[in-house]
């Protein structure tokens, strides 16, 4: 049984290697490489380093496109997971703690953003009419409302765990209704808040489609949109694409790397008593 | 300091009733115990009067003062509950504080006052833990610590000694009695356990049903009884009740002897078997198989007594103790 046990890890460890591991390789042997030769796209190794000149090339490329790129991502990812942290944590509060007829119509809604998929040309209509069509702060409030059904059901559900008497005695203590969330609740929601954060900044800074089609423009680009940059329809430079695509996997992958402990502990909190 | 008056309080929970009625006063500085079963509605009687739940008619006055429809916080109350409810994320200086920090008091006032419920409560070597870093017994004080700072006039317990083990819930009867000694303030207190009423309550509040039964001294109860209900209830062992044609037999509806009220002899009133025995060491409860009774009777005789099981003995109610209902 343990041999076995051993063998399996062994097997598993080397397919995630596989899986994870080795295009992350590919990626970064590209983009160390000069234009001619890594337009041939071989898993070899470069025979002229130049991941510095490339480095170099990358950031400088379209009047510095990519700092503006990571400026943008970074505003929209801090914007749009601050409302979600806390107006997820308020409609949680709420749909737990309160018991109305409300409830039912505002989790049904709930769901629905979460069940029903986001129709491109009527919410492009509708950035266009209120005016947000083509801003920051458009693009912000779309992920708010992509992300907010996920952040709800999972801020609720945790919210459940905490005993009620809490409320109570915070109550009889003197607390107003937003003292009891804010000095009481909210504290007590940091596990499920760190997971939240951390994997919402990632799929927000990670998305692609979304500023695509709701963030045209020049002075709005993201980083998933700068790999546009070096791809054209007759010339590509894979050595600077592949660069690009190293640059903007760097920081989703060190927040991933710094919260993995708090994420797997704010998945599973709620479910022990602790 | 506070007189609380509950004036005809009904309170139901859609069709459910679980108050149905309550006329009550408890005096300025009195320990008032409500007790009862489960479901009962001692507890939600209590959380009316804290102003966490409102009653659906009738009226509370606190101090003559109308509260019905205040606030927690303007009733002048304190609570503690059965789980402590203490903030899991603040010290245990801020948890009792807390209460104060939310009014406009000055912080050097608020330490003040926290160090001095400290002291009564001997927390102070505790004050910079968290909660979880505390036993039972030392959650429960501070849990009483942050009722204490904020002065009120009526403290209410809900079942606050029951996560507790048996031997440190006998200490914290005691030290809530000193407490209430000291303090001098209006205490109501809710428990199932009719020991608890027993032994600190200077009057015992018995609910059962969303009713009063009873309201009386102690030993008021324990000696007369208003109803069945209350002399079941109040009392260790388990008064002896028998309806049926037993009672008719002896004139009444339902008769009741306490365990203690009755003498085991070789000759006397009712012959029976001794099915078991429970040493308690000062005390034996004799189980004791009535045939003329149709069940068992308990009777509590001493400690070392040398029955054995299967002896055939005569049992007499003390003609004086007994309860006709």
């Amino acid at each position: 049984m343990k041999r076995r046990q051993y063998v399996i890890g062994w097997i598993s460890l080397a397919v995630a290697f596989f899986l994870f591991v080795v295009p992350f390789i590919y990626i970064f042997l590209i983009a160390a490489k000069s234009a001619p030769e890594a337009s041939r796209l071989a898993f070899s190794l470069p025979t002229d380093w130049q991941l510095l000149q490339n480095l170099i090339d990358v950031v400088q490329a379209r009047n510095y496109t990519l700092l503006l790129a990571y400026f943008n991502s970074t505003l929209i990812t801090v914007g749009g997971v601050t409302l979600m942290v806390i107006f997820g944590a308020m409609v949680g509060y709420v749909l737990q703690r309160r018991n109305t007829p409300w409830n039912r119509i505002v989790f049904g809604m709930v769901m629905a953003g979460l069940i029903i998929p986001p129709a491109v040309v009527p919410t492009i209509w509708v950035l266009k009419e209120i005016g947000l069509f083509k801003t920051i702060h458009g693009m912000v409030l779309i992920q708010v409302a992509y992300g907010l059904g996920f952040s709800v059901l999972l801020y609720r559900s945790f919210i459940g765990t905490i005993p009620r008497d809490l409320d109570e005695a915070a109550r009889i203590d003197g607390a107003k209704p937003w003292q009891i969330f804010y000095k009481v609740i909210l504290p007590l929601l940091k596990p499920v808040t760190v997971t939240l954060i951390v994997v919402q900044s990632i799929t927000i800074f990670n998305d692609f489609t979304n500023p695509l089609y709701y963030l045209p423009g020049k002075k709005n680009v993201t980083v998933q949109l700068t790999l546009y940059n070096f791809q054209g329809q007759f010339t590509s430079q894979m050595n600077l694409l592949f660069m690009n695509i190293l640059l903007v996997t760097i920081p989703p992958l060190i927040v991933f790397i710094f919260f993995n402990r708090q994420i797997v502990a704010g998945m599973t909190s709620g479910a022990v008593k602790g | 300091m506070a007189k609380v008056e509950l004036k005809n309080l009904h309170k139901a929970f859609g069709a459910v009733e679980v108050i149905k009625g309550v006329d009550l006063v408890v005096e300025d500085g009195e320990f008032c115990v409500f007790v009862g079963p489960s479901g009962c509605g001692k507890s939600t009687l209590l959380r009316i009067i804290a102003g966490l739940e409102d009653a659906t008619s009738g009226g509370i006055l606190i101090d003559d003062k109308d509260v019905t429809n205040l606030e927690p916080v303007d009733r002048g109350i304190a609570m503690v509950f059965q789980s402590y409810a203490l903030y899991p994320h603040l010290s245990i200086r801020d948890n009792i504080g807390f209460g104060l920090s939310l009014t406009k008091l000055p912080k050097a006032e608020v330490a003040k006052q926290v160090e001095a419920a400290a002291e009564t409560l001997q927390l102070t070597d505790y004050l910079d833990r968290k909660p979880k870093a505390l036993s039972g017994g030392q959650r429960q004080r501070v849990a009483i610590g942050r009722a204490i700072v904020r002065d009120p006039a009526v403290f209410l317990f809900d079942e606050p000694l029951s996560n507790l083990d048996a031997s440190l819930r006998g200490q914290m009867r005691i030290e809530l009695t000193d407490l209430h000694a000291k303090l001098k303030t209006t205490m109501i207190y809710v428990t199932h356990d009719q020991v608890e009423a027993m032994t600190m309550a200077d009057k015992i509040v018995v609910l059962n049903g969303g009713q009063i039964e009873q309201v009386g001294t102690p030993m008021e109860l324990y000696n007369n009884p208003a109803s069945p209900f209350v002399a079941g209830f109040i009392g260790s062992p388990k008064m002896n009740l028998f309806s049926g044609d037993i009672a008719k037999e002896l004139g009444c509806t339902t008769y009741g002897i306490r365990p203690e009220h009755i003498t085991l002899d070789s000759t006397g009133t009712w012959q029976g078997i001794v099915r078991h025995l429970e040493r308690l060491g000062a005390d034996t409860i004799v189980h004791l198989e009535v045939a003329h009774l149709g069940s068992a009777l308990l009777v509590r005789a001493q400690g070392d007594i040398e029955y054995h099981v299967g002896q055939t003995l005569y049992a007499t109610p003390q003609a004086e103790r007994e309860h006709r209902f």
